[in-house]
């Protein structure tokens, strides 16, 4: 017997496709403004057939990996120091937060005059959204670790290097995943205002090229394929936050 | 060291890490790059900002433009997401229905949405606004919704004991009870709805600071650009900073609450 909440959410999700087909049909016949459903499949599937969605997916995937991960090693290694040192991180921070209160997306056309149209430009967008996250969040894990802890270490002798690696950053993992979670919705959305305002491939040139050639069940198309790779890595992060850290169910660096 | 001295080295060394960065930056863009299309000197930002500022007053009309597509989207949103996210919270009918689709909404991409109610609307302010209060729509609806269901049993349990009238109890304790949450996601959709302002604005707009940038951008106006970004990042602050204090005027038993 499935739960009630899930049975209400399966009909609110039918019922709304139901009649936008239906209105879709009958009343607008409009495939521009509004497409039914039924054409969004359509174009889906052709598009799939023919490779075009998965070339631009794929793009998109791979700029947003390779701006990730290097964002979450360099992220961690200076949100460290910054929590361990305290002359260090008052040197960083006016900077840092000079980073965090611009929007973004204002910055992007700034790194595509100075990075190219290419990937490299959209690797750099995600890698500035996600860092900032994180280091903030990882400076805050390491400043707000329980002394207990430390005096525990001190107690064990543990060297310095292994009371890093086994109190400290268990300690601080986390917020360093709050700052994961923060940065992928942000960074989503940086490399898709990238690939929008210049680009050759990715789910933002889709957009823009369906939305210029008003193509609109293709535009549908990419907002399903948006809306869905953004459930997606919401849901992975939430998943791995709990559980990597399952102790805590949520660390927030109080900025934003 | 005593606690005063203390205080003054890390003001000494924040002070000296911005003039630092400043002269690098200088240093970087007249001596190293010296190609105004791509690095200008923050002199040159400086002046270009207060030119536009108090010289020509170009800035003004671009900021009065975002001004009111923000004010519109984020009030609409707060008038909109607030009473849904008590809804939401006070029946579970609502929430199961809604749910699905918030959550879904929630994690997409905002500027996916850009398109379709450029579609819908058209280039006029409708579909700015439209683009802004979708952006500021979500953390306003789930902070509500978290505000009213964490309310304190007990409280509710000594309205009953008083016998208060279902309105009174809305009123009187559940409405304060949940209005530190109501506020942290105000505060958190200021930043988002900002950033829609600018994505509004790149989709075909002729003034709006989102414009001034995005034209700067594609002219290669490096100083133009710059000061854009700058005062979209001063925006940001200044209205953090006034919820910030609206925060602490209303809800003055609590201090920092964080929600959704």
């Amino acid at each position: 017997m499935p739960r009630k909440e899930h049975v209400r959410g399966g009909i609110s999700i039918f019922g709304v496709l139901v009649i936008w087909e239906i209105l879709a049909r009958l009343l607008l016949e409009n495939e521009l403004l509004i497409p039914p459903p039924s054409s969004v499949v359509r174009s889906f599937w052709n598009l799939t057939v023919s490779g075009q969605l998965n070339k631009h997916f794929a793009a998109t995937l791979i700029e947003f990996a390779y701006g990730f991960s290097t964002a979450c090693v360099i992220g961690v290694v200076i949100g460290y120091f910054m929590g361990m040192h305290k002359r260090f991180d008052e040197i960083m921070e006016p900077w840092i937060a000079t980073l965090y209160s611009i929007p973004i997306i204002t910055v992007v056309p700034l790194i595509i005059i100075w990075f190219g149209i290419g990937m490299v430009s959209k690797v750099i967008v995600v890698f500035k959204i996600t860092t900032v996250a994180i280091i903030l969040n990882t400076a805050a894990g390491v400043k707000n670790l329980d002394p207990v802890w430390l005096e525990l270490a001190k107690s064990l002798r543990l060297s310095g290097w292994e009371t890093t690696y086994k109190i400290r950053f268990p300690g601080a993992l986390p917020y360093i995943i709050t700052g994961m979670r923060l940065g992928v919705g942000r960074a989503l959305l940086g490399v898709i205002v990238a690939e929008l305002m210049a680009s050759n491939a990715g789910l933002g040139y889709l957009l823009r090229d369906s939305s210029e050639t008003w193509d609109s069940p293709k535009l549908f198309v990419t907002v399903f394929m948006l809306a869905a790779m953004g459930l997606v890595s919401f849901n992975l992060i939430k998943r791995f936050e709990r559980r990597m850290a399952p102790w805590r169910q949520s660390a927030e660096w109080s900025g934003e | 060291m005593s606690e005063r001295t203390d205080k003054t080295i890390s003001n000494l060394l924040k002070l000296g890490s911005i003039i630092a960065g400043l002269v690098l930056w200088h240093v970087l863009a007249v001596y190293v790059v010296n190609d105004p299309t791509f690095l200008v000197s923050p002199l040159v930002v400086v002046h270009t900002a207060y030119d536009m500022l108090f010289v020509t007053g170009e800035l003004y009309p671009h900021l009065f433009a975002s001004g009111w597509i923000f004010f519109y989207g984020f009030a609409l949103a707060i008038l909109a997401g607030v009473p849904l996210g008590f809804l939401m919270a006070l029946s579970p009918a609502v929430r199961d229905y809604v749910n699905p689709w918030m959550t879904t909404l929630y994690s997409t991409p905002r500027i996916a949405f850009a398109p379709i109610l450029l579609l819908w609307f058209g280039i006029g302010g409708g579909a700015k606004v439209a683009i802004v209060f979708l952006g500021c729509l979500f953390p306003i609806l789930i902070n509500s919704f978290y505000g009213m269901r964490v309310v304190n049993r007990d409280y509710v349990e000594l309205a009953r004991s008083f016998r208060l009238k279902p309105w009174a109890l809305f009123v009187k304790i559940l409405l304060p009870a949940a209005m530190p949450f109501v506020l942290a996601g105000i505060r958190l959709s200021i930043g988002r709805g900002l950033t829609s302002v600018a994505i509004a604005e790149w989709f075909g707009a002729t003034e709006g600071l989102g414009y001034l940038v995005f034209f700067a951008g594609q002219t290669l106006n490096i100083p133009t650009l710059f000061v854009g970004v700058a005062a979209f990042a001063v925006l940001g602050i200044l209205g953090f900073e006034i919820i910030r204090r609206v925060e602490a005027f209303v809800t003055p038993w609590r201090k920092g609450s964080q929600g959704g």
